[in-house]
Formats: C-alpha cells, structure tokens, sequence
C-alpha cells in the first residue's frame, strides 16, 4: 500500500475559482478605526489645550464649530470659495499646459534645453513671495495676481519633472515609430505623452498643493475678495476662531479632492500598470 | 525583380577610442518576391544592423539598397515595409488591440476601420480572446504575436524579421513558424528573416545567407529547395543545416 495519504484539512485544487480572501477588508477597517482614533485623540488634545488659554489665542472645537456652521450659512462663504478656487485652477491649468508643451518641446531638441535650463533655474529660485509681489505691481488688485502667483510656482514644478521624464522614453519605442513612419508629433503624444504620464501626475498633485497655499498668501496681497482676503480680515480683527474654520474648511476640500477625484483618475490612468503583489 | 537588393553596402560604427568599429563589409543580397530569405551568422556579426539598413533606419557608409527597384533615397512607399524587433518593443500602456492598431494610426486610418482590422489580424495570429489584455498580462508566446499581428496590419508587402522568436521555447518556437508560413501563404508578402539559428533558417527560408563576422560579409548563398511544411528533425533539415553550419 503505498497510496499517499491526504490529509482532510489540505485544500484541494479542483479547478474552481479561488474564494477571494477577506483579508483586504479586514485591512481597510483596521486602518479606518485607525484614522477615527487620531482624529479623537487630536480633538481630545485641542479641547483640553483650549481651556488653558484665552479664544483669540486658540478657540475650543465647539467655537470653532460653530464659526463655521456660521461661516457656511453666511452670504459670501460660497462666492469667496469659488473665487479661489477658480484662481487656482486657472493658474494650475496654465501652468500644466505650458509646463508639459514646454517640457516636451525643450526634452525632445537637445540644443533648446541647454540654452533654456538656466532660465528655468531663475525662475525656480525667486521665491513665491517675490512673485506676488512683482504681480501685485504689474497687474494691482485683480485676478490675475493670484493666477500668475500660482502659476509661476507650479509651472516649474511641472516642467522640470516632463523635461526629466523625457530623458526616460525609451528610445527602442521611438524607433518603433520611426519604421512606421509617424510625425514627430504623433511620437510626442503616443510615446513621450504616455511615457511621463505617471510623472507628471504626480508632480502636478504636488503643484496643485503648492499652488493652492501660495494663492491665500497671494490673495492677501493682492485681492479684494476670496479666502485669503477672509483670512487676513479675520486674523486682523482675531477672530481666531474664523481662522480656523477657513483653515479647516480648505483641508477638508483638499481632502475630498484627493479622495474623490485624484485616486480614482490615478487608478484609472494607471491600469496597465503592473501592480506589485502585495505580501 | 528582386524587391529588397543590397549592393556592396559597408558599415562603420564609430567607437568610444575614436576608432571605428567595421561592422559590414560589401554586403550584396538579392530577395525576390515573395520569398523568405534567412540570414544567420553569429551573435555580433552585423545582422541587425543589415535589415536597420534595409529598413532605412541606419545609413550605410557604402553602398546602397533598392526597394522594389527604387533607389531606398527615393523610396516613398515605405509604411508597405515592416520590422518585427528582437525585442516585442510592445508599449505596457497600451492594450494588445491598442498595440496592433499602432501601426494603423501612423498611417491615418479611420477608427471604425482599424478596429475591423484589428480584430481580424488578432485573429489571424490567433490571439482573439486577448485584445484587451495588457503586455504583461500576456505570455512571452502571446507578446510574440502581438507583435507579429503589428507587423501585419498594415498588410506590409515587405516584414523585415530580427530574431522575433529566440526567446521562446522550441515547442512554442514551432508553432509560429507554422503561424509565418501559413500567413506568408495568405498574405503574400516578402520576407527577410534574421536568426542565428541554423535549423529555424533551413525550416522557413526559401534562399540561406551565412555573415561571417568582424566585419560582417557574406560568406555563402544557400538555396533550399525542400518543400514546405519542413519538419524540423527530419533528415533532410538537419543535412541542409548542417552543411549551413560548416560555414559558419
Ligand atoms: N549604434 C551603434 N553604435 C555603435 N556600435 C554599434 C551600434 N549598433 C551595433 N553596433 C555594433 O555593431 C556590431 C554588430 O551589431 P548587430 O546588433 O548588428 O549584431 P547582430 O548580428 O544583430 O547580433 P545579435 O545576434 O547579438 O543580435 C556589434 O559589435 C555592435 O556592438
Ligand atoms: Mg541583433
């Protein structure tokens, strides 16, 4: 007798699927009870803080709440936020469309990007603060200052990771299009393009973010409406509490931005890549 | 009419020590139409920088090539020609369908059409049930052939071969010289086939050319006149070869 004995517990394959493991899910609830635990233990923290010191130094969570319930009800909350945030989006858009055409343009002829790279040096050392007020001085109170402040900070950003990403294409997949004889634009929007996708998404999240912080120190200068100008009044008047509810409110949409629309773009545009197996 | 002729072309590549490096030598060969002409020769000897030659991505030194008679300078009819690399070159962010009908893009075909034509090619090389898969997702087998319907797509008169299954195991390796016979058969076309593998030459070509190297030159013009299908350990394939290898 030799037949090998199977033990009962020892899975058999027979070919079906395998049941997928709850192990993902047990993960996420662990990490969201994680999360829940921080943000009660920062509350715990603050409200404690706040009972030592007077509200124009830091205001309690229940004061600061409720200047922002009125906040939110108040006539202009919405207008200065939209404001904003259109200011932003314009200067990022800009400068995405300006950072990936210069980008490319200056990583596919050798000679320009050496003549340029030291233009883009100048531009990335003056600091965001310079350039609001240079704006200030060329385009006064309007909504351009934001926008070009914004601007000159993410489209340097921008541009440097494109230009670098096209050092990155891989020069077999231009040849490759070379025997089927494609125009040198049709090789930058289906070999460069796709190349630095994944660079460039992650630069211009980090350009959106600078972007948006540099547009409240903007608007504080050189605006007469939207959160920056809100901000400095508020501080002006110490209004702490009205502080922190602005401060809140911009991190609560920079976090529903991620969640809502940069994750699942991400995911999106990232399907073909291989995902590592996780351990 | 010879459509792919090679005459007396000479190559050099520049080296880092300032020398040059004498990478072919008066190379002449002559591929009529419709036949499938091997070239074999040892790793180095020049092979691929021929058909980068052929396929007017490297200028030769000396020497010129003619396409369908036309001097390959005044060439224009070139997206009728088509490389498969030795390597699948296939781009990770593109589906397979999305691979083959990268060739249709170039040369401006109208969407409804090139997913017809896409489809039909996948499954011509028998890949139908993969059009959506991703290059990684895929089989080295499957990457083949992939390739090979990119290659074919256009319906190229001309498919300039480099190597294109030396990375895939003899069983598999077999199955798509079958694949390249029969489409051959199907779709007429001219072949130039680069290898360094003496039997997969004697099994596919209709004329063997053997490079000997440093620098790259013809050392001996093969005709093999068995007929097709050949099968690779027959004892005919392995005479044809081995009289092949004596001159490598
Ligand atoms: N662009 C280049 N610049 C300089 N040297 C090159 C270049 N391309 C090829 N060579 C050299 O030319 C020689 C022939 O190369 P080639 O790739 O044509 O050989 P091959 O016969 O295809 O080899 P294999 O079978 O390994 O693919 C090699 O010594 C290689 O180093
Ligand atoms: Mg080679």
């Amino acid at each position: 007798m030799s037949a090998v004995p199977s033990s009962p517990a020892a899975p058999v394959d027979d070919g079906r699927p395998k049941p997928v493991p709850g192990a993902a899910r047990d993960r996420r609830l662990k990490l969201a009870a994680l999360r829940l635990a921080l943000l009660v233990a920062l509350l715990a923290i603050w409200q404690v803080a706040s009972l030592g010191a007077p509200p124009f130094v830091l205001p309690s969570p229940m004061r600061v709440w409720e200047a922002w319930t009125a906040l939110v009800a108040s006539p202009t909350f919405w207008k200065d936020l939209g404001v904003t945030f259109e200011r932003i989006v314009t200067g990022f858009a800009l400068a995405a469309v300006f950072g990936v055409a210069i980008g490319l343009i200056l990583g596919a002829s050798k000679t320009l990007g050496e003549f340029f790279e030291p233009v883009l040096t100048l531009i990335t050392t003056v600091s965001s603060a310079i350039w609001a007020i240079f704006a200030l001085i060329w385009f006064g109170l309007s909504n351009w200052t934001t926008i070009f402040v914004v601007f000159m900070t993410a489209m340097p950003l921008i541009l440097t990771t494109v230009w670098q990403g096209t050092r990155t294409v891989n020069a077999d997949f231009v040849e490759l299009a070379r025997t089927f004889r494609m125009s040198q634009a049709q090789v930058l929007a289906k070999i460069y393009l796709p190349t630095i996708l994944p660079l460039f998404f992650s630069s211009a999240r980090l350009a959106f973010g600078f972007g948006a912080r540099v547009s409240l120190v903007a608007e504080t200068l050189g605006a007469s409406s939207g959160v920056g100008v809100r901000l400095k009044q508020a501080a002006d008047l110490l209004q702490t509490d009205q502080v922190f509810a602005w401060t809140l409110t911009l991190v609560a949409l920079m976090l529903a931005l991620e969640a809502l629309v940069l994750k699942p773009l991400e995911a999106r545009l990232f399907r073909w890549k291989k995902q590592a197996e996780a351990s | 009419m010879s459509v792919v002729k090679v005459q007396s072309v000479s190559k050099w590549f520049p080296r880092r020590d300032g020398e040059s490096l004498h990478v072919l030598q008066n190379i002449d060969l002559d591929v009529p139409e419709k036949a499938i002409v091997a070239i074999v020769g040892a790793s180095g000897c020049g092979k691929s920088t021929l058909l980068n030659i052929i396929a007017g991505l490297v200028k030769p030194d000396r020497g010129c090539v003619f396409l369908n008679g036309v001097k390959a300078s005044d060439f224009e009819d070139w997206r009728s020609l088509t490389y498969m690399f030795q390597e699948d070159r296939l781009l990770p962010w593109r589906t397979a369908a999305q691979n083959v009908a990268f060739g249709l893009e170039a040369a401006g075909v109208a969407r409804p059409e090139r997913r017809e034509r896409v489809a039909e090619t996948l499954a011509l090389v028998g890949l139908s049930g993969f059009a959506d898969a991703y290059p990684h997702e895929l089989s080295g087998g499957m990457r083949s052939r992939v390739a090979l319907a990119r290659s074919l797509v256009t319906r190229p008169s001309i498919l300039l071969m480099d190597e294109p299954f030396s990375k895939l195991d003899p069983s598999i390796r077999t199955q798509m010289h079958d694949e390249v016979l029969r489409i051959k058969e199907l779709m007429g076309m001219t072949i130039v086939f680069v290898t360094h593998d003496v039997e997969e030459a004697v099994v596919l070509a209709d004329k063997v050319v053997v490079l000997n190297p440093r620098p790259g030159r013809v050392r001996e013009t093969q005709e093999i006149r068995l007929p097709y299908p050949r099968d690779p350990l027959s004892p005919d394939v392995a005479e044809q070869a081995r009289l092949l290898r004596r001159s490598l």
